[in-house]
C-alpha cells in the first residue's frame, strides 16, 4: 500500500460537549487566555511610549515597527520566548521579553527566523537570559535551516548584571558560536544595523552573510565613553565605528542605507535571493486544507481541570487538513494515538495521550486509565517515533502525561527498559519534532514524549499546562510520609502538632501549584512559548511549513516509500 | 482513460453520468440504496453495489462506503454527479488519499469556494466584480454597522458557511444591523459550526446569469456561454435557458471571458458554473450591473441547455479532463448556435404549494418529434416505475433547440403538451403556464416573482 490511506474522523462538537459544559469551560480557560493576552500585550509594549518616543526622536523605528515591515503584509508573526524573565527584577527594573523579540516570520514567501533587539527596553541591551533566548532562536534556525533576519539595535550587555550573562557556557559570547554554527551549515544570515552596537551588539552582526547599516549606525568594540575611560581619548561612537568607517574602510559591513525603512527593504530583497520554499513541491499534488472541525471548538473539548477526561480523535480532527488520519497500530497499547495527517497539505506525524478509562490491550477483557504510559504504548511510540525519523516526517508531539505506570507489574514488564529505549529514540532522530504540552507534563512522562530536555525544535504550552515531577498534593503525601497513615490522615494526637503538620502539607501544595505555573516555566525558559488553545492548528502550519521549506538539507522521503507502511502491514490481523 | 468508474450518484444523474461514460468506452458501476436496487437507472451500471438503507445519510452521503465500494469494485475514479457529495472536500481529499480520482476540482479549491466570503475574496482577486460590502468576515456589530453605512441600506448579514437562503438576515437601517449581528453569528455557530458573518448590500430581484466554464489541467480555461435561470422557486430553478435574453452579444462575449479567465486564474478544473447577479434595472445604485455571486465547483442540473448550443459534451469533458487530457479546442473554435431552453418536471404539486408527490407512474411518454426544433429527455425512469420518497421529486427534464429562442419555446411547449404522465401530479402544467406567459416570452422577467405563475383564472 503506497497510498497513505487516511480516514476520516471526528465529530460535530455539539455531538461531543452539552452547550452548558462547552459554555462553562470556555469561561473558566478564557479567564486564563485574557490574561496571557494581557501579559502578552505588556511584553510588546517594551518600557513604554517614553521610550517609544525617544527611539522616534532619534529617526529611527521600534523593533515591532521595524518587524511589521519587514514581514509579509498580511501574515502573521509567530514569537517564541515572549515570556522570558517575566516578573523577574534587576534592582528596580524589569526586561519585558529579555529584551529581544524573535520570531518566525514569513518575508517574500519564505518562512525566517527574526531576532530583534527591544530598543524600547533599556537601548537593546542584552539581560540576564537575553543571550540565551537569542541562541534559542538560532538553535531552531539552525535545526529547520530558516534564514535568519538580525535586526540589530545593542548597546551591549547591561553591566549592573554583568555576571548573569557575560562568563557562562551559554554567556553572551556563544550568539558568536552560534552565528559560526549557522554560516557553517550553510544557513543564510542577514543583518540590519540599526543604532548604538557596542561591544557585544558590535560583534553579533559581523559573521552575517549581509550586513546593513543605516546612516546613524555604528558598531564598535567600545563605544567613545569607554575610549574616554581608558584612552582619554574624545572621539564619537558614531566617528569611530559609523558606516563610514565599516562600510568603506574596514569591510565589517556591506552596504549603507539612509534610514530604518530603506534598510528593510534592501533585507527583504536580500531573503527573496534564497532558495523559496520547496512546501509545494512536498505536498506531493495536495493543497492547503483546513480542518474539518474549526480549532476554536478544542476550547470546549480540553477541560481545564486536569482529572477531566477528552477525546483525543477530537484534538487531532481539529489540526489535521480536512480532518483525515491514518492512525497507526491503532489495536496496541490504545493509551497512546499515534499516526500520520496532513497539515497545510504536508504529512505530519502525531503523537498524542489518550485520555479515561480504556481497553487494556495488556490484559483480556480489563481496563486502566489512559494518559499514563504502559509497555505498548511506549513501544508503540517509539516504533513510531523512530519509523517518522527513517521517513523524514516531522512529529507533533501533544503530551497531556501523568507519567509512567509504576509498581510491581511495571518493574517487572520492564518499563525502565522499554521507556529508555523512547528516550533513546527521540535523542537520537533527527527529523524535526515539536511538542506541544496540551495539559498535563509530569514526570519522565514529560521526558519519554519529547519534552524539553530532549530538545523539540519549538515546545509549547497552554495557559492550563502543568509540567512537574508530581502534582503538589502526591509530593505532600510522600513528603509527610513518615506522619501519615495507611489511608493518609495524620498519624498524630497532638492538636498542635496536626496543625503544624497540615500547614506544612498545604504550603508545600501550594508551593508546587505555584511552580506549574506555566508562566514560571515560560520565564525560565522551560517552554519556548505560552499559546491559545485555539492557536495549535496555526502553530502546526508553522512547524509544517518550516519543516518542509528548506530542501536538500534533511531526509523527506516520498511517501510510496514510507517505513510506516511496514509497519501497518505487520500490524493487519491474520487473514 | 479510466476503465471503471463509480458513479456515487443516483436517478436522473447516475443516468447522465453512464451515458457520457459510455460514450467514452469506460464501464459504469453504480451504487445503490436498498430503496434504489430495483430501479431501472441501476440496470444501465455493468456493476452494482447496494451501499446502505434508503435515507441518503445512510447511502448516498456515505463517503468511506462509497470509496470502499470504488476500490473493492476496481474502480480508478469516482464521479459524484450533483447533489450529494459533489461538493465535499473532504470526500474528495479522502479518494486522493486512497489513489481513486474524484471528478472535480481540488479538495482545497472546493473547501475555498464552499465559503462565501474565501470564494468572494478569490474571485475578486481573480477580477470579477462582487457585490459591495465587507472585505471577508466581520469583527463585531460595530464593523458590520460601518460597512452598512458604506455601502448603503437594506444590507445582508450572511453566515460564511450557510448556504441554500439559510442563516442570512436583512436589516433596514443602523439599529436593525446592531441588533442582528450577533443573533446571525450566534445562529451561524450553532447551525453551521461557525460564528463568521459577513455583510453584503441587499439587493431586490435581479436575474440569475451563470457562466459554464471547463478548464484542464494545463491551464487552458474556455466558456460555454451563460444560461439564465431566474425562474425560480425559492431559490429552487425551474426553466433555464441558454442564451439570456437579458445580455447583449458584446457582454455576453466579456461575461464569458471574464468568467473563463477567473476560473483559470483560481486554478479551477474540470467543468464548473460561475453564478452572476445581474442587478434590476431599478437598483439605484449600479442598475443592471453583474455581480459574483458564487461559483459551483461541479457540472449542474441545467447543463444540457449550454450542451445543445455548443455541441459540447460537458460529462464527457469532464471525465476526459479529471483524467488528463487536454481540451482539444480553444475559444475561437466555440460556435454557438440557436437557443435551448430547459424544463425540470418534478413530481410536485404545484397547486399545493409544490407539495412533493412521491408514487407510481401509471404512464410516462413524451413525443420527442413534438416540435419545430428538437427536443432532448434527459430522464431515468420508465412507465410503471415507482418514484421513492427519499430523494429529490426531480423525474426528468425536457430541453428543447431551436435556431430561434422562439422557436425553442414552441419546442418545449409542444413537448410538455405532447407529454402523457400519469400516477402522480407534476410541475408540466407550471411549465405550460410559464412558457406561455408575456413575462416569459418578451424575455423580460426575474428571480422576484415566477413568469406567467400562478395563472390567472379561466373565468377572466
Amino acid at each position: 500500500m503506497a497510498h497513505v490511506p487516511l480516514t476520516s474522523i471526528g465529530k460535530d462538537v455539539t455531538l461531543e460537549v452539552d452547550s452548558a459544559t462547552s459554555t462553562k469551560r470556555r469561561g473558566v480557560l478564557e479567564e486564563r487566555e485574557s490574561v496571557l493576552r494581557e501579559r502578552r500585550a505588556i511584553v510588546e509594549a517594551g518600557w513604554g511610549k517614553k521610550y517609544v518616543d525617544r527611539v522616534h526622536q532619534k529617526g529611527k523605528l521600534t523593533t515591532r515597527e521595524r518587524l511589521d515591515l519587514l514581514v509579509d503584509e498580511g501574515t502573521r508573526q509567530f514569537e517564541v520566548g515572549t515570556f522570558v524573565n517575566w516578573g523577574r527584577k534587576f534592582g528596580k527594573v524589569e526586561s519585558p521579553g529579555a529584551g529581544v523579540v524573535t520570531v518566525f516570520a514569513q518575508i517574500e514567501g519564505r518562512w525566517c527566523i527574526v531576532i530583534a533587539n527591544d530598543n524600547t527596553v533599556a537601548s537593546g541591551s542584552w539581560w540576564p537570559r537575553s543571550p540565551e533566548k537569542i541562541e534559542r532562536a538560532q538553535e531552531i534556525a539552525l535545526k529547520l535551516k530558516l534564514p535568519v533576519v538580525y535586526l540589530v539595535d545593542c548597546s551591549g550587555l547591561y553591566l549592573p548584571e554583568q555576571g548573569l550573562s557575560f562568563p557562562g557556557r551559554t554567556g553572551a559570547g556563544h550568539i558568536f558560536k552560534k552565528n559560526s554554527e549557522l554560516s557553517d551549515k550553510g544557513v543564510p544570515q542577514i543583518a540590519g544595523v540599526f543604532g548604538d552596537c557596542i561591544a557585544g551588539g558590535g560583534y553579533m552582526p559581523i559573521i552575517s552573510d549581509r550586513v546593513y547599516m543605516t546612516e546613524i549606525a555604528y558598531m564598535v568594540i567600545a563605544g567613545a565613553a569607554l575610549i574616554k575611560g581608558a584612552k582619554s581619548q574624545h572621539l564619537s561612537s558614531l566617528g569611530i565605528g559609523g558606516p563610514e568607517v565599516h562600510v568603506h574602510q574596514s569591510g565589517c559591513a556591506d552596504v549603507r542605507v539612509p534610514d530604518d525603512a530603506t534598510a528593510i527593504r534592501c533585507i527583504r530583497g536580500e531573503i527573496a535571493g534564497t532558495g523559496s520554499s520547496s512546501n509545494d513541491f512536498y505536498r506531493f499534488g495536495a493543497g492547503a486544507l483546513e480542518p474539518n472541525f474549526p480549532a476554536e471548538d478544542l476550547e470546549a473539548l480540553v477541560p481545564t481541570d486536569h482529572r477531566m477526561v477528552y477525546s483525543a480523535e477530537e484534538v487531532l480532527a481539529r489540526l489535521t487538513d480536512g480532518s483525515l488520519f491514518w492512525e497507526i497500530l491503532p489495536d496496541r497499547g490504545k493509551e497512546m494515538m499515534v499516526g500520520v495527517g496532513r497539515v497545510n497539505g504536508l504529512y505530519m506525524g502525531f503523537i498524542i495521550n489518550r485520555q479515561g478509562i480504556l481497553d487494556d490491550t495488556e490484559h483480556h477483557g480489563a481496563k486502566k486509565p489512559a494518559g499514563i504510559l504502559y509497555k505498548q504504548g511506549i513501544a508503540k511510540t517509539s516504533a513510531f517515533s523512530r519509523a517518522c525519523d527513517a521517513d523524514g516526517i516531522p512529529i507533533l508531539w501533544l503530551q497531556d502525561v501523568s507519567g509512567f505506570d509504576i509498581g510491581v507489574e511495571a518493574e517487572q514488564l520492564g518499563l525502565l527498559g522499554y521507556g529508555s529505549s523512547l528516550i533513546y529514540t527521540n535523542s537520537t532522530n533527527s527529523v524535526p519534532m515539536f511538542t506541544v504540552l496540551l495539559r498535563k507534563a509530569s514526570g519522565a512522562g514529560y521526558y519519554a514524549m519529547a519534552g524539553h530536555p530532549y530538545e523539540p525544535v519549538v515546545q509549547l504550552s497552554t495557559s492550563i499546562t502543568r509540567q512537574a515531577v508530581m502534582e503538589g498534593r502526591t509530593l505532600a503525601i510522600a513528603a509527610f510520609n513518615t506522619k501519615l497513615d495507611d489511608d493518609f490522615n495524620i498519624a498524630s494526637t497532638d492538636p498542635e502538632e496536626i496543625e503544624a503538620i497540615e500547614a506544612g502539607m498545604a504550603a508545600t501544595e501550594a508551593r508546587i501549584e505555584a511552580d506549574m505555573d506555566p508562566f514560571r516555566a515560560a520565564a525560565q525558559m522551560d517552554t519556548d512559548e505560552i499559546v491559545p488553545l485555539a492557536d495549535l492548528r496555526a502553530w502546526a502550519e508553522v512547524f509544517a511549513e518550516t519543516s518542509y521549506q528548506a530542501m536538500g538539507t534533511r531526509r523527506v522521503k516520498n511517501p510510496r516509500i514510507w517505513s510506516l507502511h511496514d509497519i501497518a502491514a505487520l500490524s493487519e490481523p491474520r487473514g | 482513460m479510466f476503465h471503471r468508474l463509480l458513479i456515487a450518484n443516483r436517478g436522473e444523474v447516475a443516468a447522465r453520468i453512464a451515458r457520457a461514460c459510455r460514450d467514452l468506452d469506460i464501464q459504469p458501476v453504480g451504487v445503490v440504496s436498498e430503496a434504489d436496487a430495483d430501479s431501472a437507472w441501476a440496470k444501465e451500471m455493468d456493476e452494482v453495489c447496494c451501499i446502505g438503507p434508503g435515507a441518503p445519510t445512510d447511502s448516498y452521503l456515505r463517503g468511506e462506503r462509497i470509496l470502499q465500494a470504488a476500490k473493492q469494485m476496481r474502480c480508478t475514479a469516482i464521479h459524484p454527479g450533483w447533489g450529494f457529495l459533489a461538493e465535499n472536500a473532504q470526500f474528495a481529499a479522502l479518494c486522493r488519499q486512497h489513489g481513486v480520482t474524484f471528478v472535480g476540482p481540488s479538495p482545497e479549491l472546493m473547501a475555498s469556494m464552499g465559503l462565501k466570503s474565501p470564494a468572494k475574496t478569490a474571485m475578486r482577486a481573480a477580477g470579477l466584480p462582487v457585490i459591495p460590502g465587507s472585505d471577508g468576515p466581520l469583527a463585531d456589530a460595530e464593523e458590520a454597522a460601518r460597512v452598512a453605512a458604506e455601502v448603503g441600506f437594506p444590507v445582508i448579514l450572511k453566515a460564511d458557511a450557510g448556504g441554500g437562503g439559510r442563516g442570512m438576515r436583512l436589516c433596514h437601517n443602523d439599529k436593525e444591523v446592531r441588533e442582528s449581528f450577533g443573533l446571525c453569528s450566534t445562529e451561524a455557530l450553532a447551525n453551521f459550526g461557525s460564528a463568521s458573518v459577513y455583510l453584503e448590500k441587499y439587493l431586490t430581484g435581479g436575474r440569475h446569469i451563470e457562466v459554464q466554464v471547463l478548464v484542464d489541467n494545463y491551464g487552458s480555461a474556455v466558456h460555454l456561454g451563460e444560461r439564465e435561470c431566474s425562474v425560480q422557486r425559492r431559490h429552487q430553478k425551474l426553466t433555464e435557458e441558454s442564451p439570456s435574453p437579458a445580455l447583449s452579444d458584446v457582454e455576453r462575449r466579456e461575461l464569458g471571458a471574464m468568467a473563463a479567465e477567473a476560473a483559470r486564474r483560481v486554478g479551477y478544473t474540470g467543468a464548473g458554473t460561475i453564478e452572476f447577479l445581474r442587478a434590476s434595472p431599478n437598483e439605484e445604485v449600479g442598475p443592471g450591473k453583474l455581480y459574483f455571486m458564487e461559483m459551483n465547483t461541479r457540472l449542474q442540473v441545467e447543463h444540457p441547455v449550454s450542451e445543445l448550443v455548443t455541441g459540447i459534451d460537458l460529462a464527457a469533458w469532464q471525465i476526459r479532463i479529471a483524467a488528463g487530457e487536454a481540451l482539444d479546442f480553444t475559444q475561437d473554435d466555440i460556435v454557438f448556435r440557436g437557443h435551448a431552453v430547459e424544463a425540470r418536471i418534478n413530481a410536485e404539486d404545484p397547486t399545493l404549494d409544490f407539495r412533493p408527490s412521491p408514487g407510481t407512474l401509471t404512464k410516462f411518454s413524451f413525443d420527442l418529434e413534438a416540435g419545430p426544433g428538437k427536443l432532448r429527455l434527459d430522464t431515468h425512469l420508465k412507465q410503471g416505475e415507482t418514484v421513492p420518497p427519499h430523494y429529490d421529486s426531480l423525474l426528468g427534464k425536457l430541453i428543447a433547440w431551436g435556431e430561434t429562442r422562439d422557436e425553442a419555446i414552441a419546442t418545449l411547449l409542444a413537448g410538455l403538451q405532447s407529454a402523457q404522465v400519469e400516477g402522480l401530479p407534476t410541475t408540466i402544467s407550471l411549465h405550460e403556464s410559464v412558457l406561455q406567459s408575456d413575462a416569459f416570452r418578451s424575455g423580460d422577467y426575474d428571480t422576484a416573482s415566477i413568469p406567467g405563475w400562478p395563472p390567472v383564472a379561466a373565468s377572466n
